[in-house]
């Protein structure tokens, strides 16, 4: 009964017990309870990871000019304490959540759940998740989501990837968004792509740019094959 | 930044052991082991770790972090190592073997004090 290495002291003894369980197990449990909703109801549904700055409100205002009349979208954004976010996003898409997450630095499934029950899904075929701006926190935490899309850009440096494995490794797409400043910063975009290889053989790597529209057909062309799929 | 992603991680943790802890026993020890790829830092971790248990039936509760290491090989000259970072060269002049992480985030047991029957 008692293990090896169990402890006696005074009337109680130490015992160890083996658990073997994921630690976030309850948020995966929510999250797969959200990929069965919205799978049910057809809604193809994307995580976007990116830093402070990347352009990822940015990248969703083009997104999202870009498939009205196609497409009927939904948005929820996270962010740590303001609306703007979702202000602008709202110019664009009538069904807009905000999450306010505090002091939070990532989504965590349980907001997202709640988040989509205020929401109107009725027709809805696409629900894109806009994280808080980090590229570490919101990797390991699943939403339910159909794809989680990294999101870098040119003025962060070409060493983001290789500073941030998880995101690369666990990345269904990853966008390089701000290629119309190519003429102005350093970046090393092989060095950036080979990085990516050698934690992620298959990732595609779509090269973007929310402000001129460049490269946004091909990121389309992606959202709209997965969807389909 | 990456300090507040270990204290959820370690209130989700808290949670976790306190529904496995049988009423009333003293938690002593937590045992976890976590993959490269989730990029933890144990200090800062154990930092959340006494945080979010301070004042609670966990306070005093010692973490220990099985921390797994990347596997690296090397496609030049077939090396296989284990280190803590995963863009690292190899000694056959090779500067980009191939590092390969797991994503395991689990608790794998605990220890408690059990009073003698």
């Amino acid at each position: 009964m008692e293990e090896k290495g169990a402890q006696m002291a005074g009337s109680t003894h130490t015992v160890r017990v083996p658990i073997a369980q994921r630690v976030l197990e309850a948020n995966d449990e929510i999250a797969a309870g959200t990929r069965t909703q919205l799978e049910r109801r057809g809604i193809f549904s994307v995580d976007l990871i990116g830093a402070p700055g990347s352009g990822k409100t940015a990248l969703l205002e083009a997104t999202l000019r870009a498939v009205a009349g196609r497409h009927r979208p939904a948005v929820l954004v996270g962010d740590l304490a303001t609306r703007r976010d979702g202000d602008r996003l709202a110019r664009w898409c009538d069904r807009v959540i905000q999450i306010s997450t505090g002091e939070g630095c990532h989504l965590e499934a349980s907001q997202v759940r709640d988040a989509l029950g205020r929401l109107d899904l009725e027709g809805v075929d696409l629900l894109f998740i806009e994280n808080v701006g980090n590229l570490i926190c919101p990797v390991g935490f699943d939403l339910g989501q159909s794809a989680k899309v990294g999101l870098f850009s040119l003025t962060e440096g070409d060493d983001k990837a290789a500073k941030h494995p998880y995101l690369v490794a666990e990345a269904d797409l990853l966008l390089l968004n701000k290629i119309d400043l190519a003429p102005y910063v350093q970046f090393d975009r092989a060095g950036f792509e080979a990085d990516v290889r050698l934690l992620n053989a298959t990732v595609p790597i779509l090269d973007v740019s929310a402000a001129t529209g460049a490269g946004m057909e091909a990121w389309l062309d992606w959202l709209e094959a997965r969807a389909a799929a | 930044m990456a300090i507040v992603h270990e204290f959820s991680i370690a209130e989700a943790l808290a949670d976790q052991v306190l529904a496995h802890a049988p009423e009333g026993a003293r938690v002593r020890e937590v045992e976890v082991r976590i993959g490269a790829l989730r990029g933890i830092e144990p200090d800062a971790l154990r930092m959340g770790w006494d945080s979010v248990t301070f004042g609670t039936p966990l306070a005093g509760a010692g973490l220990t972090i099985d921390l797994r290491p990347w596997s690296i090989e090397c496609s030049s000259c077939g090396r296989a190592w284990t280190s803590s970072v995963p863009f690292v060269s190899c000694e056959c002049g090779n500067e980009t073997p191939t590092p390969h992480g797991t994503d395991e985030l689990d608790l794998v047991a605990i220890s408690v004090d059990e009073e003698e029957t």
